[in-house]
This record gives structure tokens, sequence and C-alpha cells, in this order.
């Protein structure tokens, strides 16, 4: 593989990361997996006794399992809409940040439908949504969108990663033989050849241009989930915009979280600069605002109408006795503060836009319980002669083990791919500095040339 | 040294935690994790159960039928660790008990639902001094249950129903009511009689009549009765739970309802029937196809990139 010299300083900055799983790799993966091991066993408690340990009960049948698996889809949206349309648009300064994008968009798409299968129950048949799969049904449209965006996903990710791991093959790297010939075989020979990158570029132009129309229906179907449902808060035809903008804006979040953690992590001030955190700003604050407006429009209709049981939601949402703090939390951190941050000359900068953007995904967070929970606890028919726990949600511990399980799952992802992977991607940077070229020759093509 | 070895140890320790979590986590997860059995009950110690017999309940009533043949019917059922289960394959013999001695009429053995009926001629029994006949139900137990019996005492009579009289609105049915246990017909008066149409679980009450003098009663009932696709319908006149003469019934089949027709209509393809609508499938399937085929192109260009012949690199030049 030819590297210029440019790619060769980006690789050669980022080799150690991915030849050595240091100490601090060890201590944080440990940590995760510890943090998983309790989720672990939150969730042998929830099979063995069943569902009666969660706060899930016969009213709200949904709760942070539901949050959680809408707010990991949400974020899909980093890779899958922000660097496809980046791609497609072909603006330079995406290269270093897509491959990040694009990580966030593939593991949170795994952990995202875990979520699902902890909120039912009788997985014993979950086989029968595809033996026996009802099309007429929301949950069918988003089980199938859902594979075919992970698949879809898989392999835009895959595509952009082709190129590397040729280079990780040919840089006679410092790492187990297992690592080498793992490499060797993702490369699936790729050499550089004119053809072969016409092949790729083929590929990853089209499915580039797949993804975006994909994310956007993946999302829409499991807002037509609510949407589609007559119930109050959830019967609304702007559901679908609406969450669509809100994973794209999620995404846009974590993955200037992400950039600005990796930054620090691995000193790649250089790559991942000043230009990146505010360009990336900017486009966080119009989907911030075009949010701010949905949620106006959305809550403003419910209320004006001032139909019983809308205006029972919007109650519950606006009384501070129930959920008013955080219905307030939810817009002033997830609206207002990454407006103000990126709008403000002096708070533009990669750490206080980081901190917006960590804000503001908590409060995306907060924003999908309070979709879920106040319109459970709502029901149509009144509920008489109940259990206050039947009438008022409120997650158990295991609910929040599991939950934080699903977070300490995606670092860890994230720090094991980190390991394998470069985070920035070099074969990006290959087109426009060839000045001076520098060719990191496979073993066996070295063998080959006659001396 | 020192320093070397405690690398090697932390070394050793890295490449073998795979292993140590497999141990941690089998010894973590016990086996009940994936039981069936409800793990939250505590359980009963077998041998508890095995020392006390089941004990069944024995339920028996007749009907008495305008052919003159009784129904004998028995239920039997017992209560199992709180909760009530109908025994079925028990073998229930049915006597006729005279002054003199009990006679058996024949044996039943107990459907899924744990009842048995024997159906018997009235005509052939003698009834008692009284003028009543008793019938008893007998279980004789097994070796998980104990016996049990029921007895049923009853005077003879007969319930007529006459066929139906379309009018104007409403349908009539004549029903009588005799008495036939001293030998001689006698009416039987101030008797209410209801009159049920026989629906696809239980009969369903439609009207009612006290029985005269001459222990006659006609009784309307509505015309616009749903019946099967000829428009027949099944009437019942009961009696139910009498003291002296237990449950009567007759039955009479009538054209005057209105036709249904038995057949199965085809669901339509709707969001609310079994198959989905036309285009919802048509849509489906354009979609599915159009992602998942750009998915193969993209497959089958890897593959033909993957096929290319490899060739070293022209020049090597090393900065």
């Amino acid at each position: 593989m030819e590297l210029n010299k440019y790619q060769q300083e980006i690789f050669e900055k980022q080799r150690p990361v991915i030849e050595k799983f240091g100490v601090r790799a060890w201590g944080w993966s440990i940590f995760f997996l510890l943090w998983i091991l309790v989720g672990g066993y939150a969730l042998y408690l929830q099979i063995a006794k069943g569902h009666y340990v969660t706060g899930m009960r016969d009213n709200v049948v949904w709760g942070l399992y539901i949050a959680n698996f809408i707010f990991f889809i949400g974020i899909s949206y980093a890779g899958a809409v922000i660097s496809g349309i980046l791609h497609i648009l072909q603006v330079e300064w995406r290269k270093p940040i897509i491959r990040i994008a694009e990580m966030i968009t593939v593991i949170s798409t795994i952990i995202g439908p875990i979520y699902i299968l902890l909120c039912v129950g009788r997985l014993d048949r979950l086989h029968h949504l595809f033996i026996y799969p009802r099309l007429q049904s929301p949950i069918i449209w988003d089980v199938l969108a859902i594979i075919t965006y992970f698949t879809g996903s898989v392999i835009f990710l895959y595509l952009a990663l082709i190129k590397d791991f040729a280079i990780y093959r040919d840089a006679k790297l410092n790492i187990p033989k297992w690592k080498q010939k793992l490499y060797t075989m993702l490369a699936i020979g790729y050499r550089g050849t004119p053809s072969q990158k016409k092949h790729i570029k083929i590929s990853t132009n089209l499915m580039a241009i797949m993804i975006i129309p994909l994310a956007i229906l993946v999302h829409s179907v499991l807002s037509w989930i609510f949407g589609m449902t007559l119930r109050p808060g959830w019967h609304s035809t702007i559901f679908g915009p609406y969450f669509v903008l809100a994973a794209i804006y999620s995404g846009t979040g974590v993955l200037i979280i992400s950039m600005w953690v990796y930054r620090k992590m691995y000193k790649l001030n250089s790559l991942l600069t000043d230009k990146h955190f505010i360009n990336l700003g900017f486009i966080m604050m119009v989907l911030g605002a075009a949010y701010g407006y949905f949620t106006f429009s959305e809550y403003l209709t419910g209320w004006f109408s001032s139909m019983k049981w809308e205006n029972e939601v919007i109650e519950k949402l606006f009384n501070p006795a129930k959920y008013g703090w955080w219905f307030l939390f939810a817009n002033v951190a997830g609206i207002l503060l990454p407006l103000l941050v990126v709008a403000i000359p002096k708070t533009r900068t990669p750490n206080m836009i980081a901190i917006a953007s960590f804000f503001m995904v908590i409060a995306l967070w907060v924003k999908r319980y309070l979709i879920i929970v106040p319109t459970l606890e709502s029901p149509l028919l009144p509920m008489q002669d109940t259990r206050m726990e039947y009438v008022k949600y409120s997650a158990t511990w295991v609910e929040w083990a599991l939950t934080l399980a699903g977070v300490a799952t995606f670092f860890l992802f994230f720090t094991l791919l980190s390991k394998f992977i470069t985070i920035i991607p070099i074969s990006e940077f290959g087109d426009k500095e060839k000045k001076s070229v520098v060719v990191l020759a496979p073993a066996k093509a070295m063998e080959t040339i006659p001396a | 040294m020192k320093q070397a070895l405690i690398i090697s140890a932390q070394t050793n320790f890295f490449k073998q935690l795979p292993v140590y979590a497999v141990i941690l986590i089998l010894l973590i997860i016990p086996r009940q994790m994936f039981a069936q059995a409800d793990s939250t009950q505590k359980a009963e110690p077998a041998a508890a159960e095995e020392l006390s017999l089941i004990s069944p309940t024995l339920t028996f009533i007749s009907v008495q039928n305008a052919d003159n043949s009784i129904d004998l019917k028995a239920a039997i059922k017992a209560k199992v660790k709180g909760s009530s289960i109908k025994l079925p394959l028990l073998k229930i013999m049915f006597l006729l008990v005279t002054d003199t001695a009990e006679k058996q009429l024949g044996f039943i053995i107990t459907d899924h639902l744990g009842k048995a009926v024997f159906n018997c001629k009235a005509n052939s029994f003698l009834p008692g001094k009284d003028g009543k006949l008793y019938f008893k139900a007998v279980f004789a137990g097994n070796k998980a249950m104990d016996a049990a019996e029921a007895e049923v005492t009853i005077q003879r009579a007969r319930l007529e129903m006459s066929a139906p009289v379309k009018g104007d609105s409403l349908i009539t049915v004549k029903i009588k009511l005799i008495d036939v246990g001293t030998g001689t017909e006698m009416p039987v008066k101030n008797i209410a009689v209801g009159i049920f149409v026989k629906r696809l679980f239980l009969p369903l009450k439609v009207g009612e009549g006290t029985t005269d003098e001459n222990g006659e009663a006609t009784v309307e009932i509505p015309k616009n009765l749903p019946g099967d696709a000829k428009g027949n319908i099944s009437l019942l006149a009961k009696l139910d739970e009498s003291e002296l003469y237990g449950n009567l019934e007759a039955s009479v089949t009538s054209t005057f309802g209105s036709p249904v027709s038995d057949k199965l209509e085809e669901a339509p393809r709707a969001l609310w029937s079994a198959h989905p609508p036309l285009w919802m499938m048509i849509t489906f399937a354009i979609l599915m196809l159009i992602v998942w085929g750009h998915y193969v192109v993209i497959v089958y260009e890897l593959f033909r990139l993957r096929k290319e012949e490899p060739h070293p690199p022209a020049n090597i030049i090393n900065s």
C-alpha cells in the first residue's frame, strides 16, 4: 500500500494505539465489564423472577428500556446521516471524524435493540416475529427496518475500513498473529489498484446514498409505533420528522463528545481540530433550533386543541410536582444551552461545545422518557381500585443497572474497537497530499519483487 | 529480575483473563436460571402429597325428557393445590335405588370435562311407595382418590312443547307440563317454564310462561332469532331444578329463524385482518428489494475487488 507523508504521519501517531492494549485500556475494560456484570446479575433476577422486579406494570408497560432503545437508535444517526451527507457533499473536514461517527452507528445499533429484548416477556417466542409476522404492525416494520439498517451500517463502516485494513496488513505492526491474519482477511486483497479503488468508490457512494433514507425510515418507523397509537401525547403527525430530527441532533452530540474524549485521550489535537468542533457545533445549533421549533409546535398544538386526554398529559409535563422540572431540564439543556453556547463566540470552544453536547444528550434521553411514561400513566380508561405502583411508574434498580450496563457496553465496544482500528481513517487523506510517497510493502509482495 | 517476573505474571494473567471470566460466569449463573418452574414459591415436600388421597366432589342431576327418557348427569371434580380440576377418565356407576335393593343401570367413563351422562328409558322403572324414583351415582375411588357418591330423587313428569306458530311480529309456542308419577297423567299448574334457543355455547333464554290449570302455557318469542343457513332454530323448554321433578326439557326445531349463512366469508385484505392490504405488500417488497438489492450489488463489487490479481508496487520509496 502506498502512503503519502501525511498519511504516514497520521498512521505513526496512531500505531501505538492499535499495537498495544495498554494498562489504561485494560483498566477501563475491566471497569466496564464489572459494570456489565452488575447488569448481568440484574438480568438474571429479571429472568428468574419475571418482570415483576422492574417497575413496569399493566398500565405503564414501557419504561427505561424503551427510552434507552430510542436513545441508542437515535445516536446511531451520527454515522448514518452525518457521515453519509458529508460524504455525498464531499466536505473535506469530514475525513478525521467519519470513522468515529460510523463506529457510533454500528455500536449503538447493536445495543439499542437489546433493550427491546429486555422489555418483552416470553423470549422463547421471539422467533415467532419472523415465522408469523404481521405486516400491518409497526412493530414488524421496526424489526425489519432495524435489521436492514444495521446491515447497511456495518457495510458502510466496512467499506470505509477496507483501505485501512490493507494499510495495517502491510505495516508490519508489532501485533499477535491472529490479529495480523484478521487484518489480511478483512483487507480482501486490496492493493490500491485503480480498478479496486473504483469498486470501493462505487460501493461507498451507493451506501452513502442508501444509508440516509434508510436511517430516516428507521426512526420514522420507530416513531410510528407511538404515533399510530391513539394515545395522548403520541398520536401526532409530527412524530416522524420529530423523532428523525431528535435522533440526528443527539447523534451529533454523541459524536462531539466522542471526538472530545479521543482528542484528549490520544492527543489528536492536530487531527481533531477546533474547526471540527465548531463546524459540528454549528450543525448542532441548526438542528437544535429546528428541534426546538418542532417541540414548541407539538405542545402548542396539543395544548390549544384542549382535548381532555391531551391536556392531562400536558398538565403532567408542566406541573412541577409531577414531571415539570424534568420537562424544563429537557428543554433548557436540550435546546437553549447548545444554541447559546454555539451562538456566543466566547463560548464557542471545543470544551464548551462538548459540555453543552453532554447536557444535550442527557436532556434528549430525559425527553424520550417523558414521551413514554407520562402518556402511559394517562390511560383512556380510568384506573380504579388499583395499587399506586400500577398507576405511577417508578424504575427499579434492576432497570437502572441494565441501563448502565448498556452504556458500559457502548464504552467497552468503543474501547475494543479503537484498539483494533485507527480512530482517524488513514486512507481518507490519500488523494491530495501525494508529494512524497512511502511504500508499505506486504511481506509476500516483497518476496515476489525481483532483485 | 523481580520486575520481569511481575510483568510476566501480569501478562499471563491478562492472557488467561477470558478463561477466568468464563469460570466466574459459570459459577455465578445457577442452573435454575432457565428453569420453567416458579422458583419464588417454596417447594412442598413430595412425601406429604403421597400420604393424603384426593377427595373428589360428585355432583348429580337428572333431566326428564319429552320422549320419556331420563338423562342422569354426573360431574366429578377435585381441588388440588388450591385449584379446582375436572377429572376425566373415571368410571361413574349409575344405580336405581328401590325399597329392597340397588339396581345397577350401567356406567359411563367421564369425558375431558369430568362429565358422564347416562340415558335411560323411564317406563321400565317402578317408582317407590311414595311414587318417586331414587337414583344414585357412585365413583368407587382408586389409589389416588377417595370414593364419592351422590343421590337424586324425582317424581316422574313430562314437559311437552308444540310446534311454534308464527304471528305478525312474534312467534308463539305452547308448552304443557304433566305429572305422570302416579300412573295417570295429571296437569301441573303454576309452574314457570323458560323457553330457550340453542346457541353455540349455552342456550339463550327468549321467553317464559307459567302453566295454567290445564298445565299449559303459551309463550311469545321474537321472530327475528338468527338461525342456520335455512333459518332453522332449535327451541328448548326447560324447567330447572324443581324440588319435586328435578330438571325437565323438551325441544322442537322450527324454520322461523332468520337465515344466517354458515359459510365462512373470506376476510378482506385489511389492517385488521390476517392478510395485509396488497398495496402494503407491494410497497414493502419494493422497499426491501431496493435496499437489499443494493447490498447485494455492493457485496458483488467487493467480490470483484477480491478476485483481482494482486500485484506488487512498482517502486518502493522509503521516506
